[in-house]
């Protein structure tokens, strides 16, 4: 079985990369196994409009450090946390658009450690912010009256401080 | 197409919300329509409630919510209860720690919260830094095992009213004393031993047809060659922590005294269909198994109207059975009437069992060898001590009223000392032990005069005047000329405070300095509280790990935190004293 495969994206471009890390992606993994051992590039399918997302998951797999098995299954383990290594952040500096459309592929490739430091990364750019923040920063349409606002403020007065 | 935050599928932004903390969620859900309707889903809730908080009082019923459909649940509306509780346990614990008046209040309100108040409390208890973490980890501690000892103490007041209570609830009503036991709850003892049951039958399937007698001996010899029973060869064998039923499953060792390892086989005899108490031969606890009705020990019909004899065990030495007519002569020996005998080899009371269990606790407290510097008990030695009094009071039969007598200044004065949180215990369950003795307006008067000390703002003292000369200040650590112990200064005046009597006991008057010189009361590294002259004061400036770990746990009763540069606590009774 040859260790190296060639993924190629619907513009063709060919990224060569390892089966093993390939196979981080459950999407490609069941591919490898529908297509055999053809030595034929993989097509790998685009979510949006633009190549990158696809590929950056794939270079994403081929260059961060493999998930830990003591904790990649430990839900409690990775709700309490949303600590990013460093690599992950800088991987993750991207603009916001970047940033949603590489949690779409990643959900779409099926690759959990990838899907993870995405929700990660937006749950840290609503943290600690206010409701009025929060629209700023993700150009959110306050499509409340101001009753219904009103009312939604009072029901959430508790967390507020 | 531009992708933006309200365009993720929903199961993602479900993911981005588990990651927030629900107030992020809160302030989310005030953005938009579409994001009201993905931050009100109910799953989420319920796994907030899940993940924030493992504690919750029985009155939720937390189990069944969590079995019925998800949407037949408030679950937002609960956790934003729990939210609120956990807020107001904490700023309960600040104004604790903010001031030592209106203290016992305060207590009150936290333990009114029960369980819901526990992973507050939990928290503050394993705060490792914060500019007053001695002070809040002590605090926080002291109001964890008030809310485990009011948990524990009504299984013995049951007990008292003659109502049932399982042998391992009464005897883990003693781990839940102790703090370094773990244990917050009573079924946590009993799923221990339900484990220890699911055991024993996975490696005897054969069980079933096994006679009564060989089923007891085989329980036996299974538990003691997985060192169940028994305590291990060379292990001090009045060691304190072989008392406590549950320490002693959770310990590596499993050492535990001959009544904790008959109240161990016994809870795993009973689950596999022996009827099996602890017997209240004297001095060593055995085991009694009685055959079923109908039946001997070997299994075999009895004729008629006999009933089958008895065996005895004793599972701390092993898998021998114990003949009745050793147990017996050694009655004899002791002198033991008939009647006696009867009641030395038939079974006992759990109420027994405890009170025995109480003494076993006195016992090993006061044989134990104390080191200052030996090898420190698992357990600590106050809790304990504690643990006993309140169960030796609660249990000893109102035909002896000289033991309630005996105790009452012994549990008055530690409860004092170390435990004020448990004024509600003492007012509820110690109080009418005492209806129609002469001690009755004893209690209820220090009661009182504890709760009018506890609402007075304490008088300030300042270093002025007549306190000029003060040489120490609260927080110094010291070695005692004479007695070489260390402690802490916690307070002082200008010259001796204690009254007359004490002066001449003491010998006062034959200090170099008398009676007119600074005094000084200490917090003792052995938990004690003494009053020591200015002469006797030899301040050590001392490194943080050259103090007894015990000695910082308990600071925080009176101190925020340790201060490196000054190689001294930080007060905390600044509004008493307001200069030191």
């Amino acid at each position: 079985m040859s260790t190296q495969i060639t993924l190629t994206s619907s513009d063709g471009v060919d990224v060569s990369v390892d089966r093993a890390v390939a196979e981080r992606s459950v999407l490609i993994k069941n591919m490898l196994e529908d297509l055999g051992d053809s030595g034929e590039a993989i097509p790998i399918p685009n979510v949006s409009n633009r190549p990158f997302p696809c590929l950056g998951c794939v270079y994403y797999v081929r260059t961060s450090s493999p998930p830990s098995k003591s904790n990649g299954d430990d839900d409690d383990n990775r709700r309490k946390t949303t600590d990013i290594d460093e690599w992950d952040q800088k991987f993750m500096q991207v603009d916001q658009e970047m940033l949603f459309e590489i949690i779409l592929a990643a959900n779409y490739l099926d690759i959990k450690a990838l899907l993870d430091v995405g929700c990660k990364t937006v749950a840290n750019m609503i943290k600690g912010k206010s409701p009025e923040e929060i629209r700023k920063t993700f150009n959110i349409q306050n499509d409340f009256t101001p009753e219904e606002e009103d009312q939604i403020r009072r029901e959430n007065e508790w967390a507020e401080e | 197409m531009v992708v933006s935050l309200g365009d993720l599928p929903e199961e993602i932004l479900h993911s981005i919300l588990c990651y927030l903390h629900p107030c992020s969620s809160a302030a989310l859900e005030q953005t938009s329509h579409r994001f009201k309707n993905v931050t009100n889903g109910p799953l989420l809730w319920r796994r907030y409630c899940e993940f924030y908080y493992k504690s919750w009082d029985r009155k939720h019923e937390i189990l069944q919510k969590l079995a019925v459909p998800v949407l037949s649940v408030d679950w937002k509306a609960l956790f934003v209860l729990r939210y609120q509780i956990d807020r107001s346990v904490t700023r309960l614990l600040d104004s604790i720690l903010a001031s030592q008046t209106g203290r016992i209040e305060k207590f009150r309100a936290v333990i009114d919260y029960g369980s819901d108040a526990k992973d507050t409390l939990l928290r503050h208890s394993r705060v490792e830094s914060g500019e007053d973490h001695l002070a809040r980890r002590y605090y926080a501690r002291a109001l964890l095992t008030c809310l485990h000892r009011s948990i524990a103490v009504p299984e013995w007041a049951k007990l008292r009213r003659g109502e049932p209570v399982s042998l391992e609830r009464a005897l883990g009503a003693f781990d839940l004393f102790i703090p370094e036991s773990g244990y917050g709850d009573l079924d946590e003892v009993k799923n221990t031993l339900t484990d220890l049951v699911a055991q024993f039958r996975a490696s005897h399937l054969d069980m079933g047809v096994l006679r009564p007698r060989d089923k007891a001996l085989s329980l036996a010899s299974w538990l003691r060659d997985n060192d169940l029973t028994g305590i291990e060869l060379g292990k001090e064998y009045h060691a304190l922590e072989h008392n406590f039923l549950g320490l002693a499953l959770k310990s590596p060792g499993h050492n535990s005294l001959p009544l904790i390892s008959a109240a161990i086989y016994c809870y795993v005899a009973q689950e596999i269909g022996l009827n099996a108490h602890p017997c209240g031969f004297p001095f060593h606890v055995h085991v009694i198994v009685t055959p079923p009705p109908g039946l001997d020990m070997n299994g075999d019909t009895l004729s008629g109207e006999d009933v089958g004899l008895p065996m005895y065990l004793d599972p701390f030495r092993g898998a021998r059975e114990t003949p009745v007519s050793d147990l017996r002569d050694q009655l004899i020996f002791l002198g033991a009437s008939a009647t006696e005998q009867t009641a030395f080899l038939g079974q006992s009371l759990t109420s027994e069992i405890v009170l025995r269990c109480s003494r076993n606790i006195w016992t090993s407290i006061h044989s134990a060898p104390h080191h200052p510097d030996g090898p420190v008990s698992s357990v600590d030695v106050v809790s304990a001590k504690y643990a006993s009094l309140w169960s030796s009071m609660l249990l000893s039969g109102d035909s002896r009223p000289m033991d309630l007598r005996h105790h009452l200044p012994l549990l008055m004065e530690l409860f004092a000392t170390d435990f004020p949180s448990d004024i509600f215990l003492v007012e509820q369950y110690i109080v009418p032990l005492f209806q129609g003795l002469f001690e009755h307006e004893h209690i209820l008067e220090s009661l009182h005069v504890m709760r009018a000390v506890d609402e007075i703002p304490k008088q300030v003292r300042r270093r002025s005047g007549e306190n000029k000369n003060i040489g120490y200040t609260v927080g110094q650590v010291f070695r005692h000329r004479r007695y070489h112990y260390r402690a802490i200064i916690t307070g002082w005046d200008s010259e001796c405070g204690a009254g007359e009597q004490w002066m001449r006991r003491m010998g006062i008057d034959r200090l170099q300095a008398g009676r007119h010189q600074s005094f000084y009361h200490v917090l003792v590294e052995d938990r004690s509280v003494r009053y020591v002259a200015e002469e006797n004061i030899e301040l050590i400036l001392p490194e943080l790990s050259d103090l007894p770990p015990g000695l910082l746990t308990i600071a925080g009763k009176h101190f925020k935190r340790w201060d490196e540069t000054a190689r001294a606590f930080v007060s905390n009774v600044r509004d008493e004293y307001p200069d030191d």
